[in-house]
């Protein structure tokens, strides 16, 4: 029997928020695809509605990281069959983000879910990983034309280097040009304040709602 | 369900503490992170400038991953060993890994300088890092995440593996005098697992494996870390027993008057040792 938009729809979501087999989105996704429906719709209002609702869940502490985790392999999978199919105009609308944990710190867990939020929530993210030196934040945000840059650390002794990377963007000539969020353990909004950063976020969920704020 | 009582990790002044004892104690780092000697001279100055009621080794997390054949890099000064890539990509890479040789690399320097503080009559406390905390030093700590529940089977065998490497390091650790062992396992917390993965990580690993470590750790105290003793809690593994102390006493004071008479405590943090229990009371447990 069709299956009408919505029920698609809303089954794309399902797989994200269920955290289904990735061959399970993917089939899902390949299955609004085939009936015609556009590919960016199936993104925003099946996939990232799923993501959405799954933040929602992470945000009540009804679902983790480890939870985020597999509904991000769900909406991954989905992506991959979706993507080829949008419009050039639609990829170009992208946000773009870079995004790393500080040098002399290898603590990336809530990076990594940072990173998937902002993806789900249509922004293009360059990972840089971990200890990652202040100069290849800048050097990275220059040849992407990033318009954010984020940072983590959960250490104390490394949160140093967002200031340095700080002054650094400053120094390139593209402070203006970049909104710069900070995150972490140890980070705190009056330490954001304090080196010039231009917002604070305790949770990727908030981490979200920074990043569109900061570029309304 | 009803969630996994969590605890916040708390942070300690390590790399300070470090950074004095190489500015005014003379002693070399990375050096000390790596060699016998310098670490337990290391070990005491730090004692000696946090207040800490032990000497404690060793000064990171990646000394039990190192051993499995775990790649770390030693950076420049205090930083801190950290790991350098991951060995691992799959579970079944994992199972391959061969069993610590205690007699030779790092481990074994952390086993001498434990057993010479103990003859310089210092109490020492070697701190074991649970399994998900060697894992993140061997593979991307994503894919055991993803396996808690893709591959459950597999992770049994797993953790069955780390059981036994770490029954056999607390015994290399009793056999060296350790009059403490403090367990901890962060990356394995209900704050990131969750509930379930809480309880399935506690049931599978933590319990059977701290039921074992009674037996092996000597006469030596097992303090648990609060996230640890929260979720044996969750199972309904612990029972608790409150001891009265001789006068009111710092925590790390505390721990050091109740061992040799109970096994296991972890109502609180390490890294708040200095906490006073005006009370004149600790809580210590029992796993059942």
């Amino acid at each position: 029997m069709e299956k009408t938009k919505e029920e698609l729809l809303n089954r794309l979501a399902e797989c994200v928020v269920e955290m289904a087999e990735e061959e399970e989105a993917a089939g899902a996704a390949q299955e609004y695809l085939a009936e015609g429906y556009p590919a960016s719709d199936g993104i925003m209002y099946g996939l990232v509605e799923g993501m959405n609702q799954a933040g929602v869940l992470f945000d009540e502490e009804e679902y983790f990281v480890t939870d985020i985790l597999l509904c991000s392999d769900a909406m991954y999978a989905g992506l991959e069959v979706l993507k080829p199919f949008l419009g050039e105009e639609e990829a170009a609308k992208k946000r773009r983000g870079v995004i790393g944990v500080v040098e002399g710190d290898t603590h990336d867990i809530g990076k990594n879910l940072v990173r998937i939020m902002l993806e789900a929530a249509g922004f293009e993210m360059t990972d840089l990983g971990r200890d990652v030196p202040p100069k290849k934040f800048v050097d990275t945000a220059k040849e992407k034309g990033a318009d954010l840059v984020c940072m983590s650390t959960l250490m104390t002794t490394t949160m140093g280097g967002m200031e340095t990377v700080i002054s650094l963007l400053e120094t390139a000539g593209i402070r203006d040009k970049v909104k710069v969020m900070v995150g972490g353990g140890p980070v705190s909004q009056r330490f954001a304040d304090r080196i010039g950063a231009d917002g604070y976020s305790q949770n990727a969920v908030e981490a979200v709602k920074l990043a569109k704020k900061l570029l309304a | 369900m009803e969630r996994v009582k969590d605890w916040k990790c708390t942070f300690d002044n390590q790399p300070a503490i470090l950074a004095e004892i190489a500015q005014k104690r003379g002693l070399e780092f990375p050096r000390a992170f790596t060699l016998w000697e310098p670490m337990s001279e290391a070990a005491k100055a730090y004692k000696e400038i946090s207040g800490s009621a032990f000497c404690k080794l060793p000064f990171c997390h990646t000394v039990e991953a190192e051993a499995l054949g775990g790649a770390v890099k030693f950076g420049e000064g205090t930083s801190g060993p950290k790991t350098r890539e991951y060995i691992c990509t799959t579970l079944d890479g994992l199972l391959e890994l061969l069993p610590v040789d205690y007699s030779a690399g790092r481990i074994q320097e952390v086993l001498r300088a434990c057993r010479s503080l103990k003859e310089q009559g210092e109490c020492v406390m070697l701190k074991v890092a649970g399994p998900f905390t060697i894992l993140n030093g061997l593979i991307e700590i994503e894919t055991i995440y993803r396996a808690l529940r893709r591959e459950p089977e597999k992770m049994k065998q797993v953790f069955h593996k780390l059981e036994g490497e770490l029954l056999r390091y607390i015994r290399e650790a009793a056999a060296c005098g350790a009059d403490a062992i403090s367990y901890a396992d962060a990356p394995g917390g209900a704050d990131i697992l969750g509930t379930k993965g809480a309880i399935r990580a506690a049931e599978d690993f933590t319990y059977p494996f701290l039921k074992k470590a009674e037996h092996s750790a000597g006469a030596g105290l097992i303090l648990l870390c609060p996230k640890t003793t929260c979720a044996l809690d969750k199972i309904g593994k612990v029972k608790y027993n409150h001891v009265r102390l001789s006068k009111p006493m710092t925590y790390g004071e505390a721990l050091r008057e109740v061992m040799g008479k109970v096994r296991f405590a972890g109502q609180m943090c390490i890294n708040k040792e200095a906490y006073i229990l005006k009370n004149q009371q600790i809580e210590t447990m029992e796993l059942l």
